[in-house]
């Protein structure tokens, strides 16, 4: 008897977003199969997308080995943006680290300011996060949605306890909102099921919080795997957003990461590999050659 | 419908008190509220009472029966507790529970056929809550054989599938669906066994408003598939209607998404769209939030 592979054919699409605009925009989601499933009927008409990661401030306490391809530009952010630009990457991650109050506590106004000099500066996507003080991105997301009216950034973490505050401003700014909870599906879902009372499901980004390998990415992993079924398979449509999966920062914690440039490298390629097949669409790393590593493996398929 | 009334609980302060001070009319109170409420089991929760578990469980038992003729279920995890209070009843009691564990084989088992009692057995084991269907069959099958063995004979024994929160990231909603199967399939396995669900635990953590509909619309999904009774709250009108035949065209609604069958909701009452929301959360239809009503 002649062999037949078996073809699957879903009926859920998860929706395709856009992020920046004009010639830059940069779409991500739109795929009626599960990750990779090209034997499947359906299509990804966005293969996944990655973002290099940037911070506000000169990192501190960051190996040389993952400093250095950086070189001087580490030292002024528009310049840091540039250069991830020049490296490759399809967008550019900020994440405003130094308004934490836990760390600097500088004023949100100078982190919305540097923050459109930073999208006024490159030519690829923007995605900006606050620190996570969900008290203090509260005052600092609206100010930045504002001072970059019509940009169409990528703003986040949009959390349980800000976005009755923050959401609505996002959006009437023209921004997408990336909209995070805790390793937690039930809760995934209840964000945007109350977000979208107020702004269409077509501007959430879904951050399910992303684990680094070792250190907690099987969680990540099955909640990620999780959600694309549910949207694909079962149409859940509450959890057909597109995904981010923000881990440079958890990768380059670990102390494998930090003692040698080769296992920094693998840890964050590993971690990035295996949230691709888990069904991210957007990915933030932090080291260029993991993007270089990763886009090469992406073009095998 | 048999509803073994869950209200005298030790977790609720205004019981551990009365129990503390040895205070008959709180726990006569709501006895009675419950009697009157439709229960037909009062249940006597008392955990595993530690300190003087035959003197707490002896004055419990017979201050309830001094207010009513219902039977008891008598819920405590402490043998010397539980026999202690078998020898007091006037009507044929409830031992709650037993479950195929070793220590409740060897100790909870022999005192319901000493005393010719009826008995929950749960589908736990030495291995913990079976997830799935098979699972839980293969432990009940052990369990009941094993009680067989002792002179159990089906008829006293009331099989609990255990009921988990609905709302546990992941794991919530698949537990729900299998025991829900589980009741569907129980009497052509063990023929003359009775069944019985701990319901108020299906919506634990979900926010106070929002539970009562999770406990119904579930209730209502296991009586389709055959339960014979419940723990649960006398005092929930609501619940009581549905299960004992008040509320046909609510009830009729739930069978319906049972069954898979389109409904139109622009035709429905909001509080009926709220019921059909909540039979499909535990279909699996749909995943679940605190949301789930909300869209």
């Amino acid at each position: 008897m002649e062999y037949r592979p078996p073809v699957e054919a879903y009926s859920g699409t998860v929706r395709e977003e856009t992020i920046g605009k004009g010639g830059m925009a940069l779409k991500i989601g739109g795929e009626n199969i599960l990750p990779f499933h090209f034997f499947d009927e359906g299509s990804n008409p966005n293969p996944p997308k990655f973002a290099l990661e940037i911070l506000d401030v000169e990192p501190a306490g960051w190996p040389e080995h993952l400093t250095e391809p950086f070189g001087d530009s580490l030292s002024d952010t528009v310049n840091w943006a540039r250069k991830c630009e020049a490296l490759g990457a399809d967008a550019v991650f900020l994440r405003l680290v130094s308004t934490d109050p836990a760390v600097a506590d500088s004023s949100s106004d100078d982190a919305a300011a540097l923050t459109r000099k930073v999208a006024e500066s490159i030519g690829i996507p923007l995605i900006v996060y606050g620190s996570g003080d969900d008290k203090k991105d509260a005052e600092l997301l609206p100010k930045v949605a504002e001072i970059c009216d019509g940009m169409s950034l990528l703003i986040g973490p949009v959390v349980k306890e800000n976005y009755q505050v923050v959401g609505k401003t996002i959006l009437d700014h023209g921004h997408k909102i990336s909209a995070q909870t805790p390793l937690d599906i039930n809760l995934l879902k209840e964000l945007n099921v109350k977000l979208s009372h107020f702004c269409p499901a077509e501007s959430i980004v879904i951050d399910p919080q992303s684990a680094a390998l070792g250190y907690g990415m099987e969680y990540t992993f099955s909640l990620m795997e999780r959600v694309k079924q549910l949207g694909v398979i079962v149409k859940d449509s509450m959890t057909q957003m597109p995904m981010i999966a923000d881990f440079g920062t958890e990768c380059w914690k670990t102390k494998q990461a930090m003692e040698s440039k080769e296992q920094g490298l693998l840890w964050e390629g590993i971690t990035a590999l295996s949230l691709l097949l888990a069904g991210a669409n957007i990915l933030v790393l932090r080291h260029p050659e993991t993007l270089r590593l990763v886009k090469e493996m992406m073009e095998v398929t | 419908m048999i509803i073994i009334g869950e209200n005298i609980h030790v977790i609720a302060r205004a019981v551990s008190t009365a129990i503390a001070e040895r205070d008959a009319k709180v726990i006569q109170d709501l006895a009675r509220a419950q009697a009157e409420a439709g229960a037909d089991y009062i249940d006597l929760n008392v955990g595993p009472l530690r300190k003087d578990p035959e003197d707490i469980m002896r004055w419990l038992v017979n201050t309830v029966q001094e207010a009513t003729n219902l039977p008891l279920s008598l819920d405590t995890m402490n043998p010397v507790a539980m026999e202690a209070g078998l020898e007091v009843c006037k009507t044929k009691p409830l031992l709650n529970s037993a479950s195929g564990k070793t220590d409740s084989k060897e100790q909870m088992l022999p005192l319901a056929k000493k005393h010719n009692c009826d008995v929950i057995i749960s589908v736990i084991n030495d291995r913990g809550m079976p997830p799935d269907v098979e699972l839980k069959v293969d432990s009940i099958m052990d369990t009941v054989a094993y009680a067989n063995e002792l002179g159990i004979p089906n008829e006293d024994i009331w099989v609990d599938p255990i009921v988990l929160p609905v709302s546990t990231a992941g794991e919530g909603q698949g537990f729900a669906k299998s025991s829900l199967e589980f009741i569907g399939i129980l009497a052509d396995l063990l023929p003359g066994v009775k069944s019985t669900v701990g319901l108020s635990n299906v919506s634990n953590g979900v926010p106070a408003e929002l539970r009562p509909i999770l406990n119904r619309t579930y209730l209502v999904m296991l009586q389709r598939n055959g339960l014979y009774s419940a723990i649960a709250d006398p005092s929930d009108k609501e619940l009581i209607g549905l299960v004992r035949g008040k509320l046909p065209g609510i009830v009729e609604l739930i069978h319906k998404t049972m069954d898979g069958e389109e409904v139109d909701f622009s035709s429905l009452s909001s509080r009926e769209a709220d019921y059909v929301k909540t039979a499909r959360v535990f279909l699996g239809d749909t995943l679940y939030s605190d949301a789930w009503l909300e869209s």
